[in-house]
């Protein structure tokens, strides 16, 4: 087993390209996300980190390169194998997408449900454990996402992917549309649950504080490539112009306390 | 001018390519969801939901087609027999149209325009905000998850709501027949028993069942494949319904020429 300092490589990108028509978005992208690690993806908008993230779960297929989920290459996979390896990701999508006609416990539940038969009142039970981290009232629960505000979906969404404590954790903009209060306890959960647990995550995101919070390393996609990585420390000593944009208007020593 | 008409020569092929592939993906689209739909496992919640829906829901819509269409038969067929003196084929006429081709055709109309549109809508919503990419996250298949139900739910329903907007048909003539053309009850009734056939309640069947497989077909595959956010659901729901009413329409005849061609 391929292993950095001891630690397990959990997903492994090497040479991923995608492109639309003739419009290339990603090229030869490479980055490992390791045992215990909490990766940070950052970039300017559409400078490609959804469709990376769409690729390693199976959505979209790159054109070429591959991606290894616990040792196991993904890329080709029978759709069976995959679906297998993917019921181990937690995932939360840019917006949501939470099932508009089943109640918000049903969309946090809706993985577990499907493996084990649960009654109202065990899937309810199950539910509130997880909202009540993120400091939801039980109230919603018996709510359609769309009869809950915007934060509050993206909580619901957040309360999906961690359900039944999934090892690997991908985050697609987390915090964005959060109030700051909400956003730490966002960043808060997803730092439990890399620590705590033993899991990984990759969140992409736009928010340096949050970047601080919760990434032990950070990548920049620019122009169709990582053009850099470090730890968030690094980020902020760092001289490259690309990167200085993002963390401009941010005071770094008031992130780090 | 030769470069006019290069231009034009080339949208026309491309145009009939995106035709031609779109043709092969729909066909893509109909074997995997056939597939899905005979495949265990089966989400009885859905497909029951489904069946109200398809079913119980549209009773009324059908119901209100059929009786009405069944009355302005029997105005008709009376008012243009009676110069030939032949008043009394109103019953046989009244019968066979119905159980032949309007119950089975205005049935599937219906169910295009108010349930089609519905599924194309629904599942064209779920594409562009990324539900169904996240359904085939969380160990379901979308297609088994969401199709299937609306296959089968269509299978059932429509040939159980055509043989029920029949018998409605029949209905609306027989009370024009008699309350307004005053013919004997006893002798319409068995003149409509005179000339039912098996095989038309077969064909409309037949009918109904290939319409059912349309409609879901065509309006899960352009849900399926909706993009471009809510202009997208929009094409979703209206190609739906204009597709499978052609294709009601198209295959109406096809049927009825393999039956009594």
């Amino acid at each position: 087993m391929e292993k950095r300092k001891n630690k397990k490589i959990i997903i492994k990108v090497s040479n991923l390209s995608k492109s639309f028509n003739s419009n290339i978005v990603l090229k030869n992208i490479n980055f490992q996300l390791l045992e215990g690690e909490s990766l940070a993806i950052i970039g300017a908008s559409g400078s490609g980190k959804s469709v990376l993230l769409k690729n390693i779960i199976g959505i979209l297929q790159p054109d070429k390169g591959s991606i290894e989920i616990n040792d196991t290459e993904i890329v080709n996979l029978p759709r069976n194998l995959k679906e297998k390896i993917l019921l181990d990701l937690g995932i939360t999508f840019q917006h949501g997408a939470l099932f508009d006609s089943l109640k918000n416990w049903e969309n946090i539940i809706f993985k577990i449900a499907n493996k084990e038969k649960m009654n109202n009142k065990n899937g309810k039970k199950l539910a509130f454990s997880i909202i009540k981290q993120l400091g939801l009232q039980p109230e919603i629960l018996d709510l359609y996402p769309s009869e809950i505000s915007g934060g509050m979906q993206k909580r619901v969404a957040i309360a999906r992917a961690i359900c039944g404590n999934p090892k690997i954790l991908l985050f697609d903009e987390p915090t964005s549309g959060l109030d700051p209060v909400t956003g730490s306890l966002i960043d808060q959960l997803i730092k439990t649950a890399v620590r705590t647990v033993g899991g990984s995550a990759i969140t992409i995101t736009h928010d340096m504080a949050s970047v601080c919070r919760i990434a032990d390393k950070v990548i920049l996609i620019d122009n169709q490539t990582i053009s850099w990585s470090g730890t968030p420390k690094e980020m902020f000593n760092s001289a490259n112009k690309k990167i200085q944009k993002f963390i401009k208007p941010i005071n770094s020593e008031f992130l780090f306390k | 001018m030769v470069y006019l008409f290069l231009d034009i020569l080339g949208t026309t092929g491309k145009k009939f390519i995106n035709f031609v592939a779109n043709i092969g993906h729909f066909f893509i689209f109909f074997g995997s969801a056939f597939y899905w739909t005979f495949k265990p496992p089966w989400y009885f919640k859905k497909i029951f939901q489904q069946i109200l829906d398809i079913g119980y829901f549209s009773l009324p819509v059908v119901g209100l087609t059929t009786f009405f269409s069944g009355m302005v038969l029997a105005l008709q067929t009376y008012n243009g027999f009676t110069d030939f003196n032949s008043e009394s084929t109103v019953a046989r006429i009244v019968l066979t149209s119905i159980t032949r081709e309007l119950g089975p055709v205005l049935t599937g109309l219906m169910v295009a325009g108010r349930v089609g549109a519905k599924m194309a809508a629904e599942i064209a919503t779920m594409r562009v905000t990324e539900q169904i990419d996240a359904l085939g996250t969380l160990g379901t298949r979308p297609m088994q998850y969401l199709i299937a139900p609306k296959i089968i739910a269509s299978l059932v329903c429509i040939p159980l709501l055509v043989l029920i907007g029949n018998t409605i048909g029949i209905l609306g003539g027989y009370v024009i027949a008699i309350y307004k053309l005053n013919f004997n009850p006893s002798l319409y009734l068995n003149a409509t028993m005179e000339y039912l056939q098996l095989i038309d309640i077969i064909q409309g069947t037949v009918k109904a069942a290939v319409f059912g497989l349309i409609i879901s077909m065509v309006s899960c595959y352009f849900g399926y494949n909706a993009s471009k956010g809510a202009e997208g659901v929009g094409f979703a729901t209206t190609s739906s319904v204009v597709i499978s009413s052609v294709m009601i329409l198209t295959s109406t005849y096809i049927i009825t020429a393999l039956f009594f061609g």
